[in-house]
């Protein structure tokens, strides 16, 4: 699974598929297309303040978790496992929290936020380990450490961290000083985007300036060229991208604990590390279009909330919408992939090139 | 007169803007060999292409045994009795040689089960008439890559197709291989096929070829018999101007190889594989300033060697001393040469990734975390200039290039890496005629000082042609030449012996 530059095109034919398929099974479950999209505009773009308070507040787990989908995808590491990494940074990030108290914000901030992805890059650490050292594939141990991850936060709030009154599952608050404040005053708009913002741009630099970067792309498109002809150590490079991913998953988790719930508690995410994978890929795996996209889903999050208030469309819709986003995406990139690659082809076409023939065979 | 077996005609062909085919005609008649020629970008695979159904025509019409026919799949391409051998392979790495043989094919009873013992009887067959020989047992992903192309040669004949298309088939084979296929050819000409056939070595397309058809620029500009045509004619057509005979012997050693600065050693180097050995006890000193050429069938240990040598691959036992300075051609240009998405800079940075820019760059700031990127394009500017690549810039997709360019752009780019050895595995292999001459004159005149260069090849008379010293690999013994043997024949009888 490759996905090319070139993000916003694919993303605007990807949203008009979508509105029309979304609009046609609206009116076919007996509501009114006409103020459901209303809803949803208004609960997500309606006004600046639904932006910044919900549409971007709920796209910042969204876009960290999608940058490091990302930065793995980009390495040919296929890291699933965001999900398991954003709680692991969680529970590194509620522990460090609840014992930063005497503490200035200056240090308690980046001491909460450091565990979160070291806590986030330790869960990546072990199917990094199986990776590079016994070959297996990735998709499955990270998918088997999301549950892992899940059920350890569940133990956590439980357990060893549960509040000091003991009677629900979650923790205390984390201390005042490693609490984000609010970025754009009178909105709910944390200092988390902020960060958000810095990572993907210091991500968008990394791969395109530096030699690091550069190595993650290379192995990503071609491990053999990289090691032949680049004399890069792919195994090198995949566990330093399957880190780097876990990490910025884990920060995720710890910006939502210090800038939105200030607490952990069972099912802190509703999935963002799986829909992520989408964010991710509907951004041509571009950190920079990946604020796009993430705003995109944030918007549709909120919406969906809106559209169940004021036009009682139920909000499990919102994941039928999603599901089509990311089947119009595939689509339309591979229509797209294959319009460029004959365009691209000059003189002698190499068969490979192409694309036909050896598929239909 | 017959209808031809074949005949293409009008045929026209665009990629995007680009016209591949502009009114290309081809006739093949049942009981001969017909070769096809023309420069790299002439359109001669995608001519091929479209009559083994990879390929549909924007243009033109396909006729079989005189009726127009159309083949959009490979699958019609069979139906009407054409069969095609690939230039790129069309092989399922993870699956075993007979396998790969049985795809596709069906089952004596029908049914669901792969006719394994079949194609076990058709290829003992085939090895008795042809002397190919297979494997069968052996996983498609250990085989090298001369190896994969006998397989895929055996997979279209042992369709029996009355039309067969090979799309350059000796390029990887050894010459008494070679041999035996053209006698292979010529019988399954005489049982009234008709085989096309498409070879950059002139010599070998004249030799076995009863007539020709020479594409230039996507047209057909001449068809000849043989014996009405010579080889500077052919040339001519081919290149579309006055034609000047490639003659080995206008390229003989360079008269280097004085020097006793030894740049690269090799202490009795052994390699294991999950084959087995594949590089025993070797040893080997190179000097700068000469050109070590090393002959041998492919598979016999020379891929592995040649990454020992050019620092890719640690030796089992023994020790290679290199320098600092390693340019390396490796034979598959397409998939360890270049990175097909990356456009012309980014390749060239994959040689500058882990170097420091050099004083006179403009990238002294780039240090140690920065990509030199002025360098890259700088160099890969360089590359393009000097070394001819047709292509609008350096942001041009190594994959948007013919074959030809990218080879340039990957010896290019190692030479300048090159300062104190060169590896070059085949550099010339898939190569026009001005294309080859162009690769070979920088090998005999490289920038001084002057690198070792360690030439690896399978085309014996290349090696012949360039190298000071000779040696020759089997079943991964490095196995010196004697001034005296230097002669096709000895070198020829050695690659097979290995003088034993």
């Amino acid at each position: 699974m490759r996905v090319g530059r070139g993000p916003f095109g694919v993303a605007l034919g990807a949203v008009a598929v979508t509105v029309a398929i979304a609009a046609a099974s609206l009116a076919l479950g007996g509501y009114d297309p006409a103020d459901a999209a209303g809803a949803m505009a208004r609960g997500s773009v309606g006004s600046l303040q639904v932006f910044f308070s919900v549409t971007l507040v709920r796209a910042v787990p969204l876009i960290l978790t999608g940058l490091a989908v990302a930065i793995a995808f980009r390495a040919g590491v296929w890291n699933i496992g965001a999900e398991g990494q954003l709680y692991a940074g969680a529970i590194a990030a509620v522990w460090v929290g609840l014992n930063v108290g005497g503490w200035p914000a200056a240090l308690a901030v980046p001491a909460v936020l450091g565990a979160a992805a070291i806590g986030g890059a330790l869960w990546a650490l072990l199917p990094a380990l199986m990776r590079v050292r016994l070959g297996v594939g990735e998709v499955i141990t990270t998918i088997l450490m999301n549950f892992v991850g899940l059920h350890l936060a569940s133990y956590v709030v439980r357990g060893p961290l549960q509040e000091a009154r003991g009677v629900f599952p979650q923790t205390d608050g984390v201390a005042e000083a490693a609490r984000l404040g609010v970025m754009v005053p009178g909105t709910r708009l944390h200092w988390g985007f902020a960060v958000t913002m810095v990572v993907a741009v210091g991500l968008s630099f990394t791969l395109r300036k530096t030699r690091a970067g550069f190595r993650i792309r290379a192995v990503g498109a071609s491990p053999t060229a990289a090691r032949v002809a680049g004399r890069i150590d792919s195994k090198r490079v995949w566990t330093g991208a399957f880190l780097s991913s876990g990490a910025i998953a884990g920060l995720a988790g710890g910006v939502e604990i210090t800038g939105v719930t200030y607490a952990l508690y069972e099912g802190l995410s509703p999935g963002w590390g799986y829909t992520a994978i989408a964010v991710a890929l509907l951004a041509g795996l571009s950190p920079l279009g990946v604020l796009a996209t993430g705003a995109l889903f944030g918007a549709l999050e909120g919406g969906a909330s809106a559209m169940q208030r004021e036009a009682g469309v139920p909000s499990t819709w919102v994941g039928f919408v999603q599901a089509l986003v990311i089947l119009s995406v595939i689509a339309l990139d591979r229509v797209r992939r294959a319009g460029a690659g004959l365009k691209a082809s000059i003189g002698d076409v190499p068969m490979g090139e192409v694309g036909t023939g050896g598929d239909r065979v | 007169m017959t209808a031809p077996r074949v005949r293409l005609s009008g045929i026209v062909r665009r990629f995007g803007t680009v016209t591949a085919l502009d009114g290309a005609s081809l006739e093949l008649r049942a009981g001969e060999v017909h070769g096809v020629l023309g420069e790299n970008g002439a359109g001669k695979t995608t001519l091929l292409n479209i009559l083994g159904g990879m390929l549909t025509p924007d243009a033109g019409t396909v006729e079989i045994d005189g009726e127009p026919v159309v083949m959009s799949t490979p699958r019609d391409a069979w139906r009407h009795g054409v069969g095609m051998v690939h230039q790129h392979f069309k092989l399922v790495a993870q699956l075993s040689v007979l396998e790969n043989l049985s795809l596709g094919m069906r089952s004596a009873g029908g049914g669901l089960r792969l006719p394994f013992e079949r194609v076990r009887r058709g290829v003992a067959d085939l090895e008795d008439r042809t002397g190919l020989r297979l494997a069968l047992d052996a996983r498609v992903s250990a085989l090298s890559v001369g190896e994969r192309q006998r397989v895929e040669i055996v997979k279209a004949l042992l369709r029996e197709p009355g039309v067969l298309v090979l799309d350059e088939p000796t390029a990887v084979l050894t010459p008494d291989e070679v041999d035996a296929l053209f006698h292979l050819l010529a019988g399954l000409a005489a049982e009234g096929r008709a085989v096309a056939l498409v070879a950059h070595k002139l010599d070998e397309v004249m030799a076995v070829s009863d007539r020709y058809t020479v594409l230039r620029s996507g047209r057909t500009v001449l068809t000849g018999v043989r014996g009405e045509v010579d080889g500077s004619e052919l040339v001519a057509a081919m290149v579309g101007k006055a034609p000047k005979r490639e003659d080995s012997s206008e390229v003989a050693g360079h008269g280097g190889g004085d020097s006793t600065d030894i740049v690269a050693r090799l202490k009795a180097v052994s390699v294991r594989t999950d084959r087995g050995w594949a590089v025993r006890d070797a040893s080997l000193e190179v000097r700068r300033g000469e050109i070590v050429g090393i002959a041998g069938v492919e598979g016999n240990g020379q891929r592995e060697l040649a990454l020992v040598l050019a620092g890719r691959l640690d030796p089992d036992e023994g020790r290679a001393v290199l320098p600092g300075g390693i340019g390396f051609v490796p034979q598959d240009r397409t998939t360890e040469g270049l990175i097909a998405d990356f456009d012309m800079t980014e390749n060239v940075g994959l040689a500058l990734h882990d170097r420091w820019p050099t004083a006179a760059s403009a990238d002294r700031g780039a240090g140690r975390w920065l990509m030199p990127w002025a360098e890259a394009r700088a160099r890969a500017e360089d590359v393009r200039r000097r070394f001819e690549v047709m292509a609008p810039s350096v942001r041009t997709r190594a994959g948007a290039l013919s074959g030809g360019n990218q080879q340039r752009l990957v010896v290019g780019r190692e030479f300048a890496m090159a300062t104190d050895l060169l590896v070059a595995e085949n550099p010339t292999r898939g190569l026009d005629i001005a294309a080859t001459r162009f690769v070979r004159a920088r090998l005999q005149a490289p920038p001084t000082p002057a690198p070792g260069i360690v030439l690896i090849s399978s085309d014996l008379d290349e090696v012949l042609a360039l190298a000071d010293r000779i040696f020759v690999m089997v079943r991964g013994r490095l196995v010196p030449v004697p001034e005296r043997s230097r002669t096709r024949e000895a070198v020829g009888a050695l690659m097979l012996s290995g003088g034993a």
